[in-house]
């Protein structure tokens, strides 16, 4: 017996009768069980049974969107488990969290995770727009998937910034009270939409209930349908992008014609854009197991990582809300600090119009960059002028980002963060 | 039966009012339940503190005084016999201001006011509020949140 134990296990089990009725395929041998076990599983039918190699190339991807999709899985879970303790009460709440840290078993860790991949999701998610600008991959016919993909960026920030009340600390109140009040400069609407924002005229108890049902149920909700939408689409587009094939390559051959030496599934002649038409057999392999092995080593890789900054780091809590003083600085999450720096300069046009002007510009970039050229490969010279675009938004999002993380100190002057700040003056 | 002829798109008469009333029904409902929705979102009472407040006897304030009361977030300012009083809230983004020097200013963005209120540097678009100050019968200073006046505005005693 030369099997692994487990995979020993797997047969037996797999050809009893019971065994039959769950798994269908045993431990697939030939490649048409490989097929079979991808197609014939609920939790692994939404990937394709075969892959390009392009696809799985870590080089290209960088993996960025499994790893937003799994820190997401990691915020589910984590969250679910905080909601058994947290109580969303202006009076309770602090008290909570301060519970979590102390009292309760591996209060601490749980919460730190949920922090830290939340930090990370935000992260990643950035990321990965940046791969699908910088690869050309939202361009025909994957432009609406790109529209969901700022959509999901939105959700994420959503998601981060109504997570970022609950704790009820100095940090909590004042970064809703200042997001608040930046939302009550739209132009017509804003006052009205602050006051349905938080509930009043002030960040209290209605505010907290409001952005506890919005971070729990609302856009948890919205964000995994359209996580669903988006994961769809991947595969309804013809999987990641690549490089178009030179001109001749891609006529797709009458039936008759193709090769024999491979098995065709349905799927894989329904339509133009899966990876499978006109391809050699050559350029794609059997997602079992080269795919899902990839997958589950990535999964392993970042929950390995958000434990290990979860034992390590403890997530931070400063003192319970104060709601007449603002510590100084009064800072926003680090994603926020470049917008909160705009902010520092008029708050209409850094806080309402430019964020209005990036979104739409992103939203409605697939449908005005169309060319087809440079598709499928990093910084492709065809897109010189898009990536010099995008590349000169970017650096100035990360530098004014890093202005204000590092370089704004009390009353939000100029600091030099290795020289020792002015001691601030503060009198009543 | 004295069905109308479809036309040339193939619609009947009454094929076109039933089509019609589907439609209008249908976003009636549609947007009856937004409204509804929105509505219901929006409370119409709020359990907010009242805005006026009794801020103890004006001989609490000594003369030339600047003095910060916590809860309501405003400056109580005396200059002899005439009592003023300003918000501590940032007119920028809601943040409460410190007294800095003569005049007043926000850690969060970095806005400065004058002695007036007035904005000297800074995001902030507006002054700081001044409040409306009376004396109440049992001669104490009565501050009222909700009734804003100019800067100029003094109780004398």
């Amino acid at each position: 017996m030369s099997a692994p134990l487990p995979r020993r296990i797997w047969s037996w089990f797999a050809q009893t009768r019971v065994g039959r009725s769950v798994f269908r395929v045993g431990p697939p041998q030939s490649n048409l069980e490989r097929s079979q076990a991808m197609v014939s599983s609920f939790l692994l039918h939404v990937q394709p049974a075969k892959v390009s190699r392009h696809a799985l190339r870590a080089s290209y991807s960088l993996g960025l969107g499994l790893i937003s999709l799994y820190l997401f899985f990691i915020l589910i879970v984590t969250g679910v488990l905080l909601m058994f303790y947290y109580v969303p009460s202006t009076l309770q709440a602090y008290d909570r969290m301060k519970d979590l840290q102390f009292v309760i078993s591996a209060g601490l860790v749980v919460r730190n995770m949920h922090r830290w991949a939340a930090h990370l999701m935000v992260l990643f998610v950035m990321m990965h727009l940046c791969r699908v600008f910088y690869t050309g991959a939202y361009k025909q016919p994957r432009e609406f998937n790109w529209v969901l993909g700022v959509g999901l960026f939105l959700m994420t920030l959503g998601l981060s910034f109504t997570g970022y009340l609950l704790p009820w600390d100095q940090l909590a109140f004042w970064a809703i009270t200042v997001g608040t009040n930046i939302a009550g400069y739209a132009p017509v609407i804003g006052p009205k939409l602050k006051f349905l924002l938080l509930g009043g005229n002030e960040v209290g108890q209605e505010a907290l209930t409001r952005f506890y049902a919005l971070h729990v149920i609302v856009l948890p909700a919205l964000a995994g349908l359209m996580v669903a939408v988006h994961l769809w689409r991947v595969r309804k587009d013809g999987g990641l992008s690549r490089p178009d094939l030179p001109e001749d390559s891609v006529q797709s051959l009458p039936l008759s014609q193709l090769p024999t030496n491979k098995s065709y599934g349905l799927m894989e002649l329904a339509r133009g854009t899966t990876p499978q038409v006109g391809r050699d057999p050559d350029d794609e392999i059997f997602s079992w197991p080269h795919l899902i092995f990839r997958e589950l080593l990535l999964f392993m890789l970042v929950v390995a990582v958000v434990l290990f900054l979860a034992i390590f780091w403890n997530a931070p809590l400063e003192e319970l809300a104060n709601t007449v003083h603002p510590p100084n600085p009064a800072k926003a999450p680090w994603y926020f600090l470049g917008l909160q720096e705009l902010v520092s300069y008029s708050a209409f046009w850094g806080g309402v119009v430019v964020p209005a002007l990036l979104v739409t510009a992103l939203v409605l970039l697939p449908y005005i960059d169309r060319k087809r050229q440079g598709v499928g490969r990093w910084f492709a010279r065809e897109r010189a002028v898009a990536n010099t675009i995008f590349s000169v938004c970017l650096v100035t999002a990360i530098a004014l980002t890093v202005i204000g993380t590092v370089f704004r100190g009390p009353n939000w002057s100029w600091v030099v963060p290795w020289q020792t700040p002015p001691a601030i003056t503060e009198g009543h | 039966m004295n069905r109308s002829p479809p036309n040339a798109n193939g619609v009947s008469r009454r094929g076109f009012f039933q089509l019609s009333i589907g439609w209008l029904a249908a976003s009636f409902a549609a947007a009856a339940t937004a409204v509804a929705t929105v509505r219901f979102l929006v409370p119409n009472v709020v359990f907010e503190p009242d805005q006026r407040f009794k801020a103890g006897a004006p001989d609490d304030y000594p003369d030339g005084s600047v003095t910060f009361l916590e809860d309501e977030r405003v400056f109580v300012v005396r200059r002899g016999n005439s009592f003023r009083c300003v918000s501590a809230v940032c007119t920028h983004l809601g943040c409460t201001v410190n007294r800095a020097g003569q005049g007043y200013h926000c850690p969060c963005h970095g806005s400065a006011f004058s002695e007036e209120g007035r904005v000297e540097s800074g995001p902030a678009p507006r002054p700081l509020a001044w409040f409306l100050v009376t004396l109440s019968k049992d001669n104490r200073l009565l501050v009222d949140k909700g009734q804003i006046v100019g800067a100029d505005k003094y109780l004398v005693l």
